[in-house]
């Protein structure tokens, strides 16, 4: 009973208290209040709008920023885009278009390394202006990028390629869950990425 | 009379040989334009089909060989020569009247490095030799060539494979 009787006496201080004459600190509370019911309910929000979303794994989506160096169909070649494998297929999207190849019809998927310069462009044209030869020296400067190349043939049989340069250590990883998905390669997996 | 006659022949002489020579140069020009126009032989075929590259014993890297095959396409929808440009295994190519086939099989490849070519301007290119066959129908060889692509000072290794299928497109327009 005692017990019972000991929140009728804090709820009474409080009410006291505030009727102490110091109005800003009952704003303050207020205040603190609302901040950390709102913080403390961010997250289940956010995690009812992702509830929300279809229901794709994180794991299941791979995805990268590619250049298309060459054979994107409708697509442009050296467009930038992002190469993904969405369900059983490679997708690029780039230029405002999408195209997607299934991974069954892969024929072939492989991997290379290869270098790009950090100064491309307009940036590099202007660099030849430097005189005593200061451009070869800027061409010094470069990165080394992976190269997935992919041979596949559409629903009339016929035989397309593409090859796509994307960051080091990316290209492995698309192999990888094309081959999962039944894509079909002539090198193996173990010790890829020759050279 | 006599001095009269001579008068007459000297007169007459300049404006006959001018005549004569006029017609001269003509007849040969004539005859250089008629050699010219002959030129070499053309044919003609709606379609051309473009077999997947063969990289035969070379050690060319896939994307090279994917863009050898990419950029022919390319470059040979662009000469405008023929109606239909198909792709290796394309069903459709089957019931095409007069279609032509264009094999690539890998000579020789070099694969050089663009930082070098870059840095020393004389080190580094890489460069690729590719034999061009189209053939009719028939097995008929109408080109047979090996054809060199290159990257020399400025640009990707892939380059390479895009400065070839330019110059067979310069092959077809010439032959078809």
């Amino acid at each position: 009973m005692m017990r019972m009787q000991n929140p009728r006496i804090d709820v009474s201080v409080a009410t006291n208290y505030c009727r102490a004459g110091k109005p800003h600190i009952w704003v303050h509370g207020l205040f603190l209040a609302v901040l950390s019911a709102s913080l403390m309910l961010s997250p289940v929000l956010a995690h009812g709008q992702a509830a929300d979303a279809p229901p794709v794994a994180a794991s299941d989506v791979l995805q990268a920023q590619v250049q298309l160096v060459v054979g994107g169909q409708s697509i442009r070649n050296n467009s930038k885009g992002t190469l993904s494998v969405v369900g059983n297929s490679l997708q690029l999207e780039a230029d405002g278009k999408k195209v997607s190849v299934e991974a069954s019809s892969i024929l072939d998927i492989s991997t290379d390394k290869d270098s790009r310069q950090d100064i491309t462009g307009t940036a590099h044209l202007a660099a030849q202006a430097i005189p005593y030869g200061g451009s070869r020296v800027l061409s010094l400067f470069s990165h080394e990028i992976d190269i997935l190349t992919v041979e596949f043939r559409d629903g009339n049989d016929a035989y397309h390629g593409a090859v796509f340069a994307m960051a080091k250590g990316k290209a492995a990883q698309f192999r990888k869950q094309l081959v999962a998905l039944g894509a079909k390669t002539t090198a193996p997996l173990a010790g890829q990425d020759h050279k | 009379m006599k001095h009269h006659s001579r008068r007459v022949n000297s007169r007459v002489f300049p404006v006959v040989l001018s005549c004569t020579l006029f017609l001269l140069a003509g007849h040969l020009m004539g005859q250089q334009s008629s050699s010219e126009s002959k030129g070499p032989q053309k044919f003609s075929a709606s379609s051309i089909q473009i077999e997947a590259p063969d990289a035969g014993n070379v050690p060319l890297p896939p994307e090279f060989r994917i863009a050898v095959y990419e950029n022919l396409i390319l470059q040979i929808e662009k000469t405008g020569k023929f109606q239909h440009v198909y792709r290796s295994g394309d069903k459709d190519a089957v019931n095409a009247p007069d279609l032509v086939t264009l094999r690539t099989t890998a000579r020789a490849f070099t694969e050089g490095s663009q930082k070098k070519r870059e840095v020393t301007t004389v080190m580094g290119a890489t460069s690729l030799t590719v034999n061009v066959r189209i053939t009719d129908r028939a097995g008929q060889s109408i080109v047979d060539r090996d054809i060199k692509g290159k990257v020399v000072l400025m640009g990707e290794n892939l380059g390479a494979t895009y400065d070839f299928s330019k110059k067979v497109a310069k092959i077809i327009r010439d032959t078809f």
